[in-house]
This record gives structure tokens, C-alpha cells and sequence, in this order.
């Protein structure tokens, strides 16, 4: 993320200095792919979190998951309040007669979870990682994020056969 | 076609052979799956899985001792969390004595008769997987097809049933789009599936000869009240018994036929290995539902048989019923509406042309049921219109 930062901001002070319109145009490019794919950081399970302000989480699964699984119909989400180690069930998704467990990728507490979703499931299918976001956690041990996926080894873990 | 019913002949007997062992053999066969060993560890090791992905793959058949529905999910529940299944394909095929199970995500107020279960003694479960409700009695197999999840493939299992129903009685069925297995159009099996990490199971039900009465007097609301929730919703089908079209067909029989179908054909495609192919796999194996065989099993039949799983996981959902006063006045408007979290009666509202009251109750707070409701309405009887009336002028500033 400070990395992402760093970039944007080098990015803009091009922009600040050239009168190109061009170039504005590229840079807004730029920091729109950065914003997109940064520090979301994925489970082999197929579960994303992405890292806010205060060691606050938000998570939900990668289009790989939601391909996988269709329609939804249900989501199971789990209580603000409750706690849960990294790996453990934490919610289910309902779609075509399988409900299909939700794993927390991190320790913590649950702080929020995303109501539009229990209303409209199938909003994880159209946006899984934007509207169809499922809880917010607060980070137990936040070394946990580097034991997972950044987005280019997870792309590559899909390749395999391993999931 | 000789061929096979000789075949037949000599895999029922042997299966004789199997099942009159004694349980030390089965224990010891149990015991060598190594699954005593991931309990203690708590869970699966995934490098055990690495270490044995690349085995072929045995297959076994469980048969379940036990007809109690809670016992059958908590077996069902201990394979699923304890087995390493990555060279082991396990098929459980169960019998239950009459229940109704709804689904993991399904309200039991909406889709099943609670005063009928109560008066034909049908017990109400809920079980892990998705999907709608289904009726159980004697005459009804249950089989769960145990695979790692990347190895879940619900086709292939029904279409290895509709094999084996084929070879054994040569009743022709058809799988249909929803998963269900047809019977001249009519549904004879309804599907449901569970899927984690790293295992998943598929289970299904199988019409014998069941009780269609009870079926359709156990899932039949009579209630008037409207239920508004998101809970699943199931698809009622019509049905068929495997008995309506040859009366050859029982739980025993279709038990082995399935059982056999499923030893004899590879995991990867439905390839018929034949009687060879039997032979290498592990066979059957009956299933003693106890606390020594499967440590934590007790526990696990306990939360299915309880009020805060079947009712409390009930999605939060709302009743809405019209209410008659005594004085019988005219009040058609009128609706009372009770608002259910977790099994609890969260707010009861009065309802008069879009004007809401907060109705004060002891019941707040208690589990709902269709008593509970009747104490509501009740009372809300002996109001007099005219109160209620003026209360809700007197709301409105009149």
C-alpha cells in the first residue's frame, strides 16, 4: 500500500508538471489499476482480504469462487461481534443445493458485515470484489497477511492443480 | 446381460460374507484409514494429502446402524471434518425413521406442518447442506457420496444410481436439470450438497415405498399467516415410490445394488471395473454410531438435536396474519406482524393502513411457534376496535 502510495503521488507530481492532457489521461489510468489490485491478499481457499485504516480487514471471495459456485441465493454471514481464528467456518454461501463454508482469512473480530449482500446474495456474483464484500474484521495478528496470496501468486495457484 | 446378473449373484453373496463379520473386523478395517489419527491432530494434515494424492484411490461403503436422523447428520458430520478423503472415496448410505430435514438455510415454519409432525410423531431436523426439505421414513435411502472437494461432481454420482437401479432392476430414470432423479417425469430422489475445505459431500434421498400421506401431510402448511423471509425456498415436485413401478424394489436390495454400483465403477469416469475391481476396493462396512468409533460423535448429535440449531438457524424472517376483533366491527385493514430473529420473537407490530404500532408482550424475547402466535392474535382479540382506534388517531394527532 505505501508502496502503491508512493507511485500515485510520483504519478501526480508528473502530472502536476507536464501541461500534456495526455499524459493526465495515463496517469489516471495508473492509479485506477493500482487502486484495483492493491494489497489484496488471497487465500487457497479462494477467500480476499483487503486491508484498511486501523488494522480493519474487508472480505469477501475471488471471482474463481464465485464462477464456481453460480447462482447464490443465501448468504450466511457471520454476527458483528464474533470472533474467529484464521481458517476457521465462518459464514456459508447457498447456490444450486450446496451451501459452501466461508473460511476466515485472518484472526479477529468481526466489526461489520455487509447487509446489501444478505438482502441481494447474487451481488457476489456481479461484483465480488466491490458491492459483494461480505464482513469487515479487525486483525488479531496481522503478520497473518504475510502467510497469503498476493494477486500474481494467486493467478499462478489457479494455473495449478492444486486448488 | 448374463453376465452381469451373475454377477450380481456373486458380489450379493459375498456382501453376505462382509456384513456377517464380526465388528472387530470391521473396527480393524475402520482403524487402518488412519482416521484415529487425524482426531488427534485436530485436523487433516494437508502434507498428508500431498503424500497421498497420488495413490489411487480405494473406495468403501458405510452402512449406518443407527435410523435416528440426528445420529445419521452427526456421522455424517464426523466424516466430512475428519477423514482424509484425498485417496478414499467413502459413499454412507443411511436410513431414517420418520422425519422431515430441511435444508441448512430453510425456515422449518414455512416449509414443513409442525402440528402435523407433532401428531405422527415425525421428528424435524436440519441438516448442513443446502437445498429444500425433504421427508424420510423407513422406506426411504439416503446415500452421501464423501469426496475431496476438488473431486465433487454430482453427476457423476447420480448417474452411477441411475446405473446401479438400472443393472439390478432395469427401471430406466432420468437425471434432470435440477439434479433430481426422474421416474417417468416424477421426482423419485432430491439432491443436496455441502462443500469445504478440503472435503465436501453430495447426499441424496431415494424413494422406496414411502408414505406419500405422511410426505405430503408433514410438508403441507395450513397456516394462514404469511411468512416474508429469504431463507431458500423449496421447489415442491411431484413424486414417485421406486415400488409403484416393480415391487422387487426394497431398502435392502436397493441398498447393495447402490453400494455395488458405486465399488465397481472408477472415481474418474463411470467406467465399469467390473467384479476386479470390486475386489480391490475396501468393501462394505457397517457403521456402529458410537462415541469409541467416532470420538466427539455424542456432542455432534447433540447440537443437531438442538432447539438453537434447528430453530435458532432459522433466517431471520417475518409473520404477517390478519386480525378479527370480537366486536367484529370492520377492521379488514388490520394486520399484526411479528418479527423473528434466531428462533426469537424480536417486535410484534400492529399494522392499520400503513400505520405502525409497537405492540408491548411478555412473548418478546420467546421462541416462536405457532402457539406463540395464537397467544398473540388471541389477545389482540379482546381488544375493542374502538381502542385501538383511538390509539392510532391519537398517534396521528387527531
Amino acid at each position: 500500500m505505501v508502496l502503491c502510495q508512493i507511485i500515485v503521488r510520483s504519478a501526480f507530481r508528473s502530472l502536476q508538471t507536464s501541461i500534456k492532457p495526455q499524459l493526465k489521461i495515463q496517469a489516471r489510468y495508473l492509479s485506477i489499476s493500482l487502486s484495483n489490485c492493491s494489497e489484496r491478499k488471497y487465500t487457497k481457499k479462494h477467500e480476499w482480504v483487503q486491508i484498511e485504516e486501523n488494522n480493519i480487514g474487508t472480505v469477501g471471495i475471488s471471482t474463481y469462487a464465485q464462477e464456481a459456485l453460480g447462482d447464490i441465493v443465501y448468504a450466511q454471514l457471520p454476527d458483528v461481534g464474533s470472533s474467529f481464528r484464521q481458517k476457521d467456518e465462518c459464514g456459508a454461501l447457498e447456490s444450486v443445493k450446496a451451501a459452501s463454508e466461508i473460511y476466515s482469512p485472518v484472526s479477529g473480530d468481526v466489526t461489520e458485515k455487509n447487509l446489501e449482500v444478505e438482502e441481494t446474495p447474487s451481488l457476489i456474483n456481479t461484483s465480488c470484489y466491490d458491492k459483494g464484500w461480505l464482513f469487515k474484521i479487525k486483525l488479531a495478528k496481522p503478520s497473518e497477511l504475510d502467510e497469503l496470496l498476493d494477486e500474481k501468486q494467486y493467478d499462478e495457484f489457479l494455473k495449478s492443480d492444486a486448488h | 446381460m448374463m453376465n452381469s446378473m451373475s454377477f450380481a449373484k456373486q458380489t450379493r453373496g459375498l456382501l453376505g460374507i462382509i456384513i456377517t463379520g464380526t465388528y472387530r473386523n470391521n473396527l480393524r478395517a475402520i482403524g487402518s484409514n488412519k482416521f484415529f489419527s487425524s482426531t488427534t491432530t485436530g485436523s487433516t494434515s494437508t502434507t498428508t494429502n500431498a503424500s497421498k494424492e497420488n495413490e489411487p484411490i480405494k473406495k468403501s461403503v458405510f452402512i449406518s446402524q443407527s435410523y435416528d436422523i440426528f445420529t445419521n447428520l452427526a456421522i455424517e458430520d464426523w466424516i466430512y471434518r475428519n477423514y482424509d478423503l484425498s485417496s478414499h472415496h467413502i459413499l454412507m448410505l443411511w436410513v431414517n425413521n420418520p422425519c422431515v430435514v430441511v435444508g441448512r438455510h430453510q425456515n422449518p415454519f414455512s416449509e414443513s406442518n409442525e402440528k402435523a409432525l407433532k401428531a405422527a410423531g415425525i421428528e424435524l431436523a436440519r441438516r448442513n447442506s443446502g437445498g429444500g426439505t425433504v421427508y424420510h421414513d423407513r422406506n426411504n435411502l439416503n446415500c452421501t457420496f464423501f469426496t475431496p472437494r476438488n473431486r465433487y461432481d454430482r453427476k457423476y454420482n447420480l448417474n452411477l444410481i441411475s446405473r446401479g437401479i438400472y443393472r439390478e432392476y432395469g427401471i430406466d430414470t432420468e437425471i434432470s436439470e435440477r439434479d433430481d432423479i426422474l421416474l417417468h417425469g416424477k421426482k423419485i430422489s432430491g439432491t443436496a450438497a455441502k462443500l469445504g475445505r478440503p472435503n465436501a459431500y453430495h447426499h441424496c434421498t431415494l424413494l422406496v415405498d414411502c408414505n406419500k400421506d405422511h410426505l405430503r401431510g408433514a410438508l403441507k402448511r395450513t397456516g394462514k399467516e404469511e411468512i416474508i423471509s429469504k431463507a431458500t425456498a423449496s421447489v415442491p415436485s411431484p413424486i414417485k415410490n421406486l415400488a409403484d413401478v416393480n415391487k422387487n424394489v426394497n431398502v435392502q436390495s436397493l441398498l447393495t445394488a447402490i453400494g455395488y454400483e458405486f465399488l465397481r465403477t472408477t472415481p474418474d469416469k463411470l467406467f465399469d471395473g467390473g467384479r476386479e475391481y470390486v475386489m480391490q476396493q475396501r468393501g462394505f462396512q457397517l457403521i456402529n454410531p458410537t462415541e469409541k468409533w467416532f470420538p466427539g460423535l455424542n456432542e455432534l448429535r447433540e447440537n443437531f438435536a438442538s432447539w438453537d440449531w434447528i430453530y435458532g438457524k432459522t433466517p431471520k424472517f417475518a409473520v404477517e396474519t390478519k386480525i378479527e376483533f370480537k366486536s367484529g366491527i370492520e377492521c379488514h385493514n388490520m394486520k399484526v406482524v411479528v418479527d423473528v430473529e434466531k428462533g426469537l420473537i424480536q417486535k410484534i407490530d400492529l399494522n392499520f393502513k400503513g400505520e405502525v404500532m409497537p405492540i408491548v408482550s411478555s412473548l418478546i424475547g420467546q421462541a416462536y411457534n405457532e402457539n406463540n402466535l395464537e397467544k398473540i392474535t388471541s389477545a389482540l382479540k379482546n381488544v375493542s376496535t374502538e381502542n385501538v382506534k383511538n390509539v392510532f388517531e391519537a398517534k396521528n394527532g387527531l
